[in-house]
């Protein structure tokens, strides 16, 4: 499907949500939670545990559909976000990260290359997002790589890469500090 | 968060923003963003800036198809909504006898609470009801301002709280605070809210996130109402 006629789908029904339509949160569901729920096993690297996120997630879009504003936001920018921030809500509830293997600063292990099946998100924006991440230290690329896909704390990362805490902190904010920068230029 | 200051190329409550959407954080801290978030437009402004500059990254999770329960799921939570395979819990007989016997248990408590606090100005009750269904009794004790809210027919929702709302003459609804369902929660009224309530006012319960509404106004579905009336 055209990738503006899905954003306007989804879009508009979440517009119809605060109205109380249920019908428009079951459009949402079927166009968007293949995504959220692969976003969602993703950070908690177990099915159970992720269908319960996935229906909370679900159900805080249908309480909070009033605050999206399409002219700001893309759609699956904001319903990722949803998606993103109760997986780690969950993580955080229970004792550490899934993945927790070492990560080698050194090695030379490059990131998965964008997909092109995913219809959801801007080639645009995800081509540029990747330009700036290429403009980072492999060391901190790596970093914010494992905190994004493995919803990894600080000290997780600290120890998955063997660095002290205020080191892992600086990489971090160093890191958001140029892509801040590179995104905006 | 003294040890950022050398990064001062972005103020801290913009690394805070950036921590919080990247998913770093744990704890107090990450407490302390949310709640910035919720209450804090600014905040919230920074927020979806990061979020807009980093979920694009998400695109290289691979899709993943839930169970189908998971809607059946969703569904049932919604008001109005019949649940697809009735079982006991979602028998609406079963419902029904346990409204009623709740209500009892309701008013009864709603009689002690009202001995417990009668005096020369009579409390201001409301039934707090849709479609038949009683969640909550308020009883107002006008001298004290304050109101007691019972739970009737009301089952706890893991990821919202119930928060009462009084509805004056103008119809704009005032927060009056959070609500349980298992206990009996007594709220100080503010002499404006105590004096809407004097004037029998409609008091209203919305369903919120933890905390209550971010917004000061009813951001989640509506449970039920009913205007105070005297004993």
């Amino acid at each position: 499907m055209d990738l503006e006629a899905n954003r306007a789908l989804i879009a508009g029904a979440i517009a119809r949500i605060p109205g109380g339509d249920s019908t428009a949160l079951q459009t949402v569901y079927r166009l968007t939670s293949a995504k959220l729920f692969g976003v969602a096993l993703r950070i908690l690297g177990d099915r159970g545990e992720a269908e319960d996120v996935l229906q909370e997630v679900y159900l805080t879009i249908w309480r909070r559909a009033a605050d999206f504003n399409a002219t700001r936001a893309s759609p699956m920018t904001w319903l990722i976000a949803i998606a993103r921030n109760r997986a780690i809500d969950r993580l955080r509830a229970g004792k550490t990260s899934r993945n927790m293997d070492p990560i080698d600063a050194a090695s030379d292990i490059a990131d998965a290359a964008p997909r092109a099946d995913v219809a959801l998100e801007s080639s645009q924006d995800r081509a540029r997002l990747h330009g700036c991440l290429d403009t980072l230290a492999d060391h901190e690329r790596k970093a914010l790589h494992g905190a994004f896909f493995d919803g990894n704390t600080y000290e997780e990362l600290a120890a998955r890469m063997k660095t002290p805490l205020g080191t892992m902190k600086s990489w971090i904010r160093r890191a958001m500090i140029k892509l801040k920068t590179c995104l905006e230029s | 968060m003294s040890d950022i200051s050398d990064h001062s190329a972005l103020p801290d409550d913009e690394l805070l923003a950036a921590e919080f959407v990247l998913g770093v954080l744990e704890g107090a801290d990450r407490t302390a963003a949310q709640r910035l978030y919720q209450h804090d437009l600014t905040f919230a402004a920074m927020v979806a800036d990061w979020e807009r500059r980093l979920m694009p990254w998400a695109a290289e999770i691979d899709e993943a198809a839930p169970s189908a329960s998971v809607w059946n799921a969703i569904a049932a939570q919604l008001p109005g909504e019949s649940a697809p395979r009735p079982s006991i819990w979602q028998s609406l007989a079963f419902w029904r006898i346990f409204a009623l016997a709740s209500t009892f248990a309701a008013a009864c408590l709603a009689v002690v609470i009202y001995l417990g606090t009668v005096n020369q100005q009579g409390p201001l009750i409301a039934a707090i009801e849709s479609g038949g269904t009683r969640s909550f009794v308020a009883t107002v004790d006008v001298k004290r301002g304050t109101v007691a809210i019972v739970p009737a027919s009301f089952s706890a929702d893991a990821t919202r709280v119930p928060e009462l709302w009084i509805i004056p003459d103008d119809g704009k609804p005032r927060p009056v605070g959070l609500l349980r369902a298992d206990a009996t929660v007594t709220l100080a009224l503010t002499p404006e809210l105590a004096e809407f309530a004097r004037n029998r006012a409609t008091l209203a319960v919305s369903l919120e996130p933890p905390g209550g509404s971010p917004t000061g106004a009813p951001t989640g579905p509506v449970i039920g109402a009913g205007k105070l009336t005297s004993l």
